[in-house]
C-alpha cells in the first residue's frame, strides 16, 4: 500500500455497517475528526448508495447479516467504482474464518480489527482517505 | 470125475480129503491112507477115517517123506521106529507117496498109502495117477471156492461195517440181504430180516410212495437219490436196481444215509443266516450276489431276496468304481479285509454307509472265486458322526477366529480350556492351563472376579464385568469380561465359560471420540460467543478512547476510564485466546524437524529452568520430520512445558522434565513427563477455562488451543498422571512427513 497519505477528494464517508453501538462510535470518532458519515446499514443498502453517490471512501464490516457481505461490497467497488478502489477499510470482527483471511491476504485492503482503539482507526482513515 | 464133483461141492476140505484116502486105500489094497496138503508154508496131514491114531513122530515122519518126494509116485520103507508108532502096522510095509500137482505143475498135495505089497503093478500106478489128478482138481477147485467164500464173507463184513443202512430186496418186495447196521436199528439180528417184507422197514422212513417198498419210488430206473423222512430222522436215499438174468434175479438196493444233522446243521445255519440282523452275502467278484439274507436286502432296499439276485446290481450299487477296484486290489492282496468301510447306493438312489468283514474264497489258480462278507449299516452312525464332527468343526472355528478370549474354568476357577485367541494374545499354555484365571486379574479387582466366580457357580450368569486384566506382556488392559456357568448332565454347575474382551482401545477410542465432540461443540459456541462480545467490545472501547480524549473529562474520570480501557483489554485478550482456540488456524504446511522445534522451545525457558534448578533431560530419536507449523507447534510444546514447569514448581522438590521423541509406525511421539505435582482432572484439562491455576494467572485457555493446533495437524495430544510416583505425562503424536512430502520439501530447498 502506498505509504503516503492518500489525497482528500471531499465527500462524505459511507459507513457499512449494521451495529448501532459500533456506528454510534464510529461515527462520534470520525465527526470528531471532521468527517461527514453516511451509514447503510446493510451490504445491500451500502451497493445502493454507491451506485450514485459522491464518497470519500467507504469503511465496510466484513461479517454482515443479508445478502452482500464485506468482501462482496469490496469486489462491487473494484468493478463499478474505480474512484474508490483504493478507498476501502474493512473492519473484521472475526479472524477465524479462514475464507476472511485469505480474502484479506489476497486484495491486500486495509482493515482493522474489532476491537480497535480510536487512534488506529483515525491513523488508517486519514492515509487511505486522506484529511478534509 | 465123480470124486471132484463130490469135492467141489463139499464145503468142507478135511472130509474131502479123509473120504479120499479112504477111497484110495481101499482101491489100492493098502493098509493106511493119508492126504498131505500144503498151506503157505504148513503141511496139514488129513488120515483117512479111524486111521489117525499115528504117533507124532511117525506123522511127522510121513509129512517130511511127503515134503521130500521128487517124483509122482515114490515108494519108501517104513525105519522101525516108525512102525512102532503105526499100530494097524501087522507087519513091516512101504509107503507110497503120491504127488497131487496144479494144472500149472504147483504141488497142492500128497498122498501117502502104506501096504505090505512093496511093488506096484503098471495098473495101479495109472490107478494112482488117476487118483492124484483128481485130487488135485477137487483141491484146487476147493481153493477157488475158499477163495470166493472168504471173499464173500469179508464183502459181507465191509457191507456191515458201514454205518449207512443197507437193504437189499427182490421183485416179490422182500428182504434179501440188510446189513448189521439197519439191523441193529432194529434191535434184530441181520438174518432175521431176511425173506421179511419191506413194508415192515416202514418204520424207519418213509418216502411217501404207495408201493410196498417204503423206499422205492420209481421202480424203472436203474438210480435214486431221494431224501425220506421219519418224525425223528432224515435219510438220503439213494438206490440202485441190478436186473439179473430173469426177472426173479432183480436186486434192489437202498442205502439210506442218515443226514438229519447236517440237514439240522444247514436248518439252523439258514435261520441264522435269515435271522441275523447284519447282512450277510455270497457274491462274484464282479459284485453279482450269489446269496443274500433278509437284513441284507432290507439294507439295500429291495423288495425281496429274488429282485437282488436276479438284477445286475453292481453298477448302480456302487457309486465310484475306482473305489470298487480298489477294494479289489486291496482283497486280493490280503485274501481278507477287516472293518473295510464302502459306501453303497440303495435301490432309490439314497447312500448306505456300510462297515463291512470280507473273505475271498480262491479257486485253485489262487484267483477271487467268491466274495463272502458281512455287512453293517452305519449310515446312522456316519451321518450322526459327520453332522457332530461338523457342529464340532463349527465350534471350534467360532471359538478360534472369534477376537475374544474364551476359557472354561472349573468351579475352582483353574482354567483347564482356553481358545486360540488367548495364544495369539501372547499367553503360553503353561502359564493358562491348570492356573487360577484370577492371578491375572489386578489385585484390586480379584475380590470383583471371585465374587462374579461365585455368583456363576451357583447358576448365574454374569455379564460385562469390567476389569483389569494383566496381559501377556505384563502391561494392564482393561477388559470386558462375561461368566457363564456349564451344567453337566444332573443340572449341577461344573465348569465356567469365560469370555475376555480387550477393551482397552475401544474405551481409549470412545473417549477420544467423545473428547474431540465435546472440543467441537466447545469450539463452535466459544466462536459465536467470541463474536458477539466483540461489537460491545469494540464500542465499549471506541467511546472509551472517545472520552479520554475528551478534555472535559475530569482527571478522576479519566483513571477509571484507564481501569475499563485496562479491562476491556484483558477481555479483548480473553475473546482472542477463545477464537485461536475455536479458529483452528489453517495449518502452514512446511518440513518441521520436531527436535529443532523442541530445543528452541526449552531454550525459551531454559533460564528459568537453570535458576530454579529445574533438570530438562532430552532424549530425542534423531531425523523426526513432520509437515506442520512450527509457531503453532512451539506454541504447542511451549504451553505444555510451562505446565510441567509449574507443576514441578508446586512439589517443591527437585524437578525434572524428560522430553522424549519417538517414531512409532506413522507418527512422530513427543512425551513430555515431569515429577510435579501432578493433574486433578486429567480428563478435562483440555476444557476451555479449565484451570487449576490461581485467578489471573492464566485464561484457562493455553492447553485449549494446543489441542485445536494438534488437532489441525492431524495429531492428538493426551496427558495423564503417571503411574509410578508423582508428576504427570503429556503426549503429542503428529503424524510423520511423507516420502513424497520429504523430497518435495528438498526440491524447495533446491529451487
Amino acid at each position: 500500500m502506498n505509504e503516503q497519505q492518500a489525497l482528500w477528494t471531499g465527500g462524505p464517508i459511507l459507513l457499512i455497517e449494521d451495529e448501532p453501538s459500533v456506528i454510534a462510535f464510529l461515527r462520534a470518532a470520525l465527526e470528531r475528526k471532521g468527517y461527514a458519515v453516511v451509514n447503510a446499514a446493510s451490504g445491500a443498502e451500502g451497493l445502493q448508495r454507491l451506485s450514485n453517490g459522491r464518497y470519500a471512501g467507504v469503511i465496510s464490516d466484513i461479517r454482515m447479516p443479508g445478502a452482500v457481505n464485506g468482501a462482496e461490497v469490496h469486489g462491487w467497488i473494484q468493478k463499478n467504482r474505480p474512484d474508490l478502489r483504493t478507498r476501502i477499510i474493512l473492519i473484521s470482527g472475526d479472524t477465524a474464518n479462514s475464507e476472511t483471511q485469505a480474502f484479506l491476504a489476497h486484495s491486500g485492503t486495509p482493515s482493522i480489527e474489532k476491537p480497535f482503539r480510536v487512534q488506529q482507526l483515525i491513523a488508517m482513515v486519514e492515509k487511505t482517505f486522506g484529511k478534509p | 470125475m465123480e470124486l471132484a464133483v463130490e469135492a467141489a461141492q463139499s464145503r468142507h476140505l478135511p472130509d474131502f480129503l479123509e473120504q479120499f484116502a479112504l477111497r484110495a486105500t481101499r482101491m489100492l489094497d493098502a493098509m493106511w491112507g493119508g492126504v498131505a496138503v500144503y498151506r503157505a508154508r504148513e503141511t496139514e496131514l488129513h488120515a483117512m477115517p479111524g486111521g489117525s491114531a499115528t504117533t507124532e513122530g511117525a506123522a511127522d515122519w510121513l509129512i517130511s517123506c511127503a515134503r521130500d518126494s521128487q517124483n509122482d509116485v515114490e515108494t519108501r520103507a517104513i525105519p522101525k521106529e516108525i512102525a512102532a508108532g503105526l499100530p494097524f502096522l501087522e507087519e513091516p510095509g512101504v509107503v507110497f507117496f503120491v504127488r497131487i500137482a496144479a494144472s500149472d505143475n504147483e504141488r497142492l498135495g500128497t498122498l501117502c498109502l502104506i501096504r505090505n505089497r512093496k511093488t506096484l503093478g503098471a495098473e495101479e500106478k495109472r490107478l494112482l495117477r488117476a487118483l492124484a489128478s483128481h485130487a488135485a482138481l477137487s483141491l484146487e477147485n476147493f481153493q477157488r471156492f475158499s477163495q470166493l467164500e472168504r471173499s464173500k464173507r469179508q464183502w459181507v463184513e465191509d457191507i456191515d461195517a458201514i454205518s449207512d443202512y443197507i437193504v437189499v430186496h427182490d421183485r416179490a418186495w422182500n428182504i434179501v440181504r440188510t446189513n448189521r447196521s439197519l439191523a441193529s436199528h432194529l434191535g434184530v439180528p441181520p438174518v432175521a430180516l431176511v425173506g421179511e417184507a419191506m413194508s415192515s422197514l416202514r418204520q424207519i422212513a418213509e418216502t411217501g410212495s404207495d408201493l410196498p417198498c417204503p423206499f422205492c419210488r420209481d421202480t424203472q430206473r436203474t438210480k435214486e437219490e431221494y431224501v425220506a423222512a421219519s418224525a425223528e430222522r432224515i435219510f438220503l436215499v439213494s438206490t440202485s436196481r441190478t436186473p439179473g438174468a430173469s426177472d426173479d434175479d432183480t436186486r434192489t438196493i437202498h442205502v439210506l444215509k442218515d443226514i438229519t444233522d447236517r440237514r439240522e446243521a444247514e436248518r439252523r445255519y439258514r435261520e441264522l443266516f435269515d435271522s441275523i440282523q447284519e447282512g450277510l452275502f455270497f457274491a462274484t467278484p464282479e459284485g453279482r450276489f450269489l446269496d443274500v439274507n433278509d437284513a441284507m436286502v432290507r439294507m439295500l432296499g429291495y423288495a425281496s431276496r429274488e429282485e437282488l439276485l436276479r438284477a445286475d446290481v453292481s453298477p448302480h450299487l456302487y457309486p465310484v468304481p475306482e473305489v470298487r477296484e480298489r477294494f479289489l486290489r486291496a482283497l486280493t492282496e490280503r485274501g481278507v479285509l477287516r472293518n473295510y468301510e464302502e459306501t453303497l447306493r440303495r435301490k432309490d438312489g439314497t447312500l448306505l454307509h456300510t462297515l463291512q468283514n470280507i473273505t475271498a474264497v480262491r479257486d485253485a489258480r489262487g484267483r477271487i472265486a467268491q466274495i463272502r462278507g458281512l455287512m453293517l449299516d452305519v449310515t446312522e452312525q456316519k451321518t450322526f458322526q459327520s453332522q457332530l464332527q461338523r457342529e464340532r468343526d463349527f465350534n471350534q472355528k467360532i471359538l478360534n477366529t472369534t477376537q475374544s478370549m474364551i476359557l472354561v474354568l472349573d468351579t475352582a476357577g483353574l482354567i483347564s480350556y482356553a481358545n486360540r485367541r488367548c495364544y495369539e494374545a501372547g499367553y503360553q499354555e503353561g502359564e493358562l492351563i491348570g492356573h487360577r484365571l484370577v492371578e491375572w486379574v489386578e489385585a484390586s479387582h480379584r475380590k470383583d472376579f471371585d465374587a462374579a466366580l461365585e455368583t456363576t457357580a451357583h447358576g448365574h450368569q454374569v455379564e460385562n464385568l469390567e476389569l483389569r486384566v494383566r496381559r501377556s506382556d505384563g502391561s494392564m488392559g482393561h477388559f470386558s469380561i462375561s461368566l457363564s456357568p456349564m451344567r453337566d448332565e444332573q443340572k449341577t454347575v461344573n465348569s465356567v465359560v469365560v469370555v475376555m474382551t480387550d477393551i482397552t482401545d475401544a474405551a481409549l477410542l470412545q473417549a477420544k471420540l467423545a473428547h474431540s465432540e465435546k472440543m467441537a461443540t466447545i469450539g463452535r459456541l466459544v466462536s459465536g460467543v467470541a463474536h458477539e462480545v466483540n461489537n460491545p467490545l469494540a464500542a465499549i472501547l471506541g467511546f472509551t478512547d472517545l472520552l479520554l480524549e475528551n478534555p472535559e473529562v475530569p482527571g478522576s474520570a479519566r483513571e477509571d476510564l484507564q481501569i475499563i480501557l485496562q479491562e476491556t483489554q484483558r477481555t479483548k485478550d480473553i475473546v482472542q485466546d477463545l477464537l485461536s482456540f475455536a479458529r483452528q488456524r489453517p495449518v502452514q504446511r512446511e518440513l518441521v524437524q520436531v527436535n529443532s522445534v523442541l530445543r528452541q522451545t526449552i531454550k525459551l525457558r531454559s533460564y528459568d529452568f537453570a535458576s530454579h534448578g529445574v533438570e530438562v533431560i532430552e532424549d530425542f530419536e534423531e531425523k523426526l520430520a513432520a509437515l506442520g507449523d512450527s509457531q503453532q507447534l512451539q506454541q504447542v510444546f511451549l504451553n505444555i512445558l510451562n505446565n510441567a514447569y509449574d507443576a514441578v514448581q508446586e512439589a517443591g522438590q527437585r524437578g525434572s522434565i524428560k522430553i522424549h521423541t519417538r517414531r512409532k509406525a506413522e507418527m512422530i511421539e513427543v512425551a513430555i513427563i515431569d515429577n510435579g505435582t501432578g493433574i486433578t482432572d486429567p480428563q478435562r484439562i483440555f476444557d476451555p477455562f479449565y484451570t487449576t491455576k490461581q485467578v489471573g494467572k492464566g485464561t484457562g485457555l493455553g492447553l485449549s488451543i494446543c489441542y485445536g493446533i494438534v488437532r489441525a495437524h492431524g495429531g492428538e495430544i493426551q496427558c495423564w498422571n503417571n503411574e509410578m510416583g508423582s508428576g504427570s505425562t503429556f503426549v503429542v503424536r503428529i503424524p510423520v512427513a511423507t516420502e513424497a512430502a520429504l523430497s518435495a520439501a528438498a526440491r524447495e530447498v533446491g529451487r
